[in-house]
């Protein structure tokens, strides 16, 4: 199940990695000084939508409360930079989980897929042994801990214990982990699930910082490790063959004065042959041919049977249980409603007799 | 005057069936100002669709008519049209038929009191001729034909239509003096909507006086024609409801009918005063309310009928008024049949105070009835206080009118024993104030 490249072979490389890509990402905080936050989150969603995840497959947490929170001067409206530049809220924004749904139980059941039966697609983790996931989670942390919605805490070894979880039931091919708040390397210690890779703002024992603050909106707008995340993932197009060592480069010390880290060790390839867009999009590399091509025997065998058509087409459908065509084609005889015939006769026996009374019996005798 | 009639019903039937061929006729089966929850065709489809499923049709709040409507519309469905359109035309000729015969009783008693020499002399000009009263039917007929409500009620196909025929059959047989068929048709009548059961008094009192049976309590003749009228009323509506039992084989009617109109769950709003009121009462004062309204329309009945019991036909048309007003759910063709009378009236015309007052209310109430749904349904900037203003304003012309021709009638009866100018005790003039 776990597939090797083989940089050679071209075939090999069109099935390199996993072949669906779904992911969730967090934003755990809510409150309007916590604009970064959901800032963060919708700036990575919006990179990976660009290079091709769907809303189908992406799992959004948010509070949600910042682009209609009534400190918000610019209303409707969430921006990642300075100068207001880029509004990454709108129309086309699908959250799936907001305000108070977003929990550590709701989180850790989206992961390991065990959900109500009630719950629906959209908010369902629904990959496979195929998929490679990112999970990208921001706010507020500590040594050990992510704060939830300022209210609860999500542990490390929660985490490393849903992942594995995760691993024993196929529910992810490659996974990768980045994490912005403050000691985010604290959450990847744990890890034991293999085929994870994990990315982290700063170390234990040290502040992620913020970027830039806008005055006009009066709160800092992002962290200063997304956002050169998101620099880089900029420069990154759907067909680019940068890998995840760049990545590990991100954001130096000089530009984020935290030091950024990274895990690697329970990532069973070589992170140099990982491309960004295993993780970051949704990739399905199309070959166009002219030529046709036969298929191989054991198909053909299916096909070769007796020379009468009807036969054929029932070989190959599926059997009837219920007879559901015959049900569905013929239509319901209308029972049409009579009145009874008691009541016919009735009415017009009295309709009669009102007749005659009225116009005397004599005309009885010109009738019959 | 049988080819000017005919005439009428060629040109009446030639509008409506031109209105149910155009694209009109489902614009208005819409509005509420012509049909209303007992009356609408919609619902009598439907009502009919659900007996076909097997379900009993007054299962839910659908349908709301009587059975005889379900027995008779089972078979006329596709000649729905057809239908409403001999309904139209049956009213109209009982109309006629009926209005020429009280013209007659009315000359008839007329000469007989000039010949009595019960009429001051300078009231003459208040007699009326048979020349003057030769188009009245005529114009009755027209203007129950070609009265916009009507044709709009007609196109609408609301079973109001069926309802004026059966109340002008009524009409027709008591003035014809058969008081079995008059009984029969006021039971079927009021087996259809509660409310003709106030045209019981003045229909007995119409017969009393045919027969020449003097309306006083203490007389054993008027109690016992009484009995035998009430009895033959009261027997054959027995009849008729023992027989929608038969339909159907339930008693599921007797709420889904009766209970609808007496309680008024249904507050769509219409041209009624009902509406509006009940939706801003709270609960707790609901039944009083409803029966405070209940009881405003039957409640003018005894008045009336002391006030006029010399003229049993115009409190006919008095109590048709009354009832269009104050009923639970009127529709523009319950006006309609009561305008139709007013050629019946035409020689009170000079005493009538308020014509253009009234008829301009009720020309601008009619077209503003339309614009103000609009605007509080769908372009949202006017609410429900706009419609029942001018559902208020409506009704308050429709009072102004009949009050008016209370007074008009009152008055010409007053000048026709007292004189025509009124002289005080010292000779100067005098006036009459209605009190």
């Amino acid at each position: 199940r776990v597939t090797r490249k083989r940089s050679v072979d071209k075939a090999g490389q069109f099935f390199g990695s996993g072949h669906t890509n779904n992911w969730a990402v967090t934003c755990t905080s809510q409150f309007w000084f916590n604009y970064r936050h959901v800032a963060n989150t919708l700036s990575v969603y919006r990179s990976v939508k660009r290079l091709g995840i769907p809303d189908s497959h992406i799992v959004l947490m948010l509070a949600d409360d910042m682009a209609c929170n009534h400190r918000n001067p610019k209303p409707a409206t969430v921006f990642s930079h300075k100068n207001m530049e880029l509004n990454v809220y709108g129309d086309d924004v699908e959250v799936d989980y907001r305000g108070y749904e977003v929990t550590v139980e709701n989180f850790l059941r989206v992961l390991t897929g065990r959900l109500p039966p009630s719950t629906p697609r959209s908010k369902r983790l629904l990959s496979d042994d195929r998929s490679n996931i990112l999970i990208y989670l921001t706010g507020h942390g500590g040594n050990g801990f992510l704060k939830f919605q300022d209210s609860e805490e999500i542990s490390n070894v929660e985490l490393a214990d849903a992942f594995e979880q995760m691993w024993q039931k196929r529910r992810y091919n490659e996974l990768l982990f980045i994490i912005d708040t403050c000691q985010g390397a604290s959450m990847y210690e744990r890890f034991y699930s293999p085929n994870l890779m994990a990315l982290a703002s700063s170390q234990v024992g040290e502040d992620s910082l913020s970027h830039q603050p806008d005055l006009a909106i009066g709160v800092h707008l992002m962290d200063r490790y997304t956002f050169y995340l998101l620099e880089f993932l900029e420069d990154i197009h759907p067909a680019s063959t940068t890998n995840m060592n760049d990545l590990f480069k991100v954001c130096p010390k000089s530009q984020c004065v935290s030091t950024p880290g990274h895990r690697t060790d329970l990532f069973l390839r070589d992170p140099g042959s990982v491309l960004i867009t295993d993780f970051f999009g949704s990739v399905r590399k199309v070959e166009i041919t002219m030529e046709t091509i036969n298929l191989t025997s054991p198909v053909e065998q299916v096909e070769d049977k007796p020379v009468d058509g009807d036969l054929q087409r029932e070989t190959h459908s599926y059997v009837d249980q219920l007879p559901v065509s015959e049900i569905i084609h013929q239509k319901p005889k209308q029972k049409d409603w009579h009145p009874p015939d008691g009541f016919i006769l009735g009415l017009w026996t009295l309709i009669l007799l009102v007749f005659f009374k009225t116009y005397g019996v004599k005309h009885l005798k010109h009738i019959f | 005057m049988a080819a000017p009639l005919t005439l009428l019903l060629v040109v009446a039937v030639t509008i409506r069936a031109a209105l149910f061929r155009s694209s009109l006729a489902d614009l208005i089966a819409e509005r509420v100002e012509v049909v209303s929850p007992l009356n609408a065709w919609k619902r009598v489809v439907e009502g009919l669709a659900l007996l076909d499923l097997g379900i009993s049709p007054y299962s839910g709040d659908v349908f709301h008519e009587t059975p005889l409507i379900i027995y008779l519309f089972h078979f006329l469905v596709d000649y729905a049209e057809i239908t409403f359109m001999i309904a139209d035309g049956i009213t109209a000729v009982a109309l006629y038929i009926a209005v020429k015969e009280y013209n007659k009783q009315v000359f008839r008693k007329q000469k007989y009191a000039l010949e009595a020499d019960r009429y001051p002399l300078d009231c003459l000009e208040l007699i009326r001729s048979p020349k003057e009263m030769y188009y009245i039917p005529l114009k009755v007929a027209m203007f129950y034909l070609l009265n916009p409500f009507t044709i709009l009620s007609c196109v609408a196909k609301s079973t109001c239509g069926l309802n004026n025929a059966v109340i002008a059959l009524f009409i027709l047989c008591t003035i014809k003096g058969s008081a079995l068929l008059s009984a029969i048709f006021l039971a079927l009548a009021t087996y259809q909507s509660v409310y003709p059961l106030t045209l019981f008094a003045p229909a007995l009192l119409y017969l009393l006086q045919r027969l020449y049976i003097p309306v006083n309590i203490r007389r054993p003749s008027f109690w016992w024609y009484t009995l035998q009228y009430a009895f033959m009323y009261l027997g054959s509506l027995f009849v008729i409801i023992c027989l929608s039992f038969f339909l159907l084989g339930t008693w599921d009617f007797l709420p889904s009918v009766y209970g609808f109109i007496l309680s008024v769950p249904d507050l769509t709003p219409n041209i009624g005063l009902f509406w509006y009121f009940f939706a801003e009462m709270f609960e707790h004062f609901r039944l009083f309310f409803l029966c405070v309204f209940q009881i405003n329309v039957f409640f003018y009945t005894i008045p009336l009928s002391i006030k006029l019991k010399e003229h049993p036909v115009f409190l006919i048309f008095m109590q048709l008024a009354v009832i269009s007003i104050f009923k639970s759910y009127p529709t523009v063709g319950d006006i309609a049949l009561y305008l139709a009378f007013l050629p019946v009236w035409s020689h009170l015309y000079r005493f009538l105070r308020n014509v253009f007052l009234v008829s301009c209310v009720l020309l601008a109430c009619s077209a503003l009835f339309p614009v103000l749904w609009h605007l509080w349904i769908y372009a949202g900037s006017a609410n429900s206080n706009f419609y029942y203003a001018i559902t208020l304003l409506f009704n308050v012309a429709q009072i102004l009118l009949v009050s008016d021709y209370f007074y008009a009638y009152l008055r010409r009866e007053y000048h026709l024993t007292h004189g025509l100018y009124l002289k005080r005790k010292d000779g100067s003039e005098a006036t009459l104030v209605l009190k």
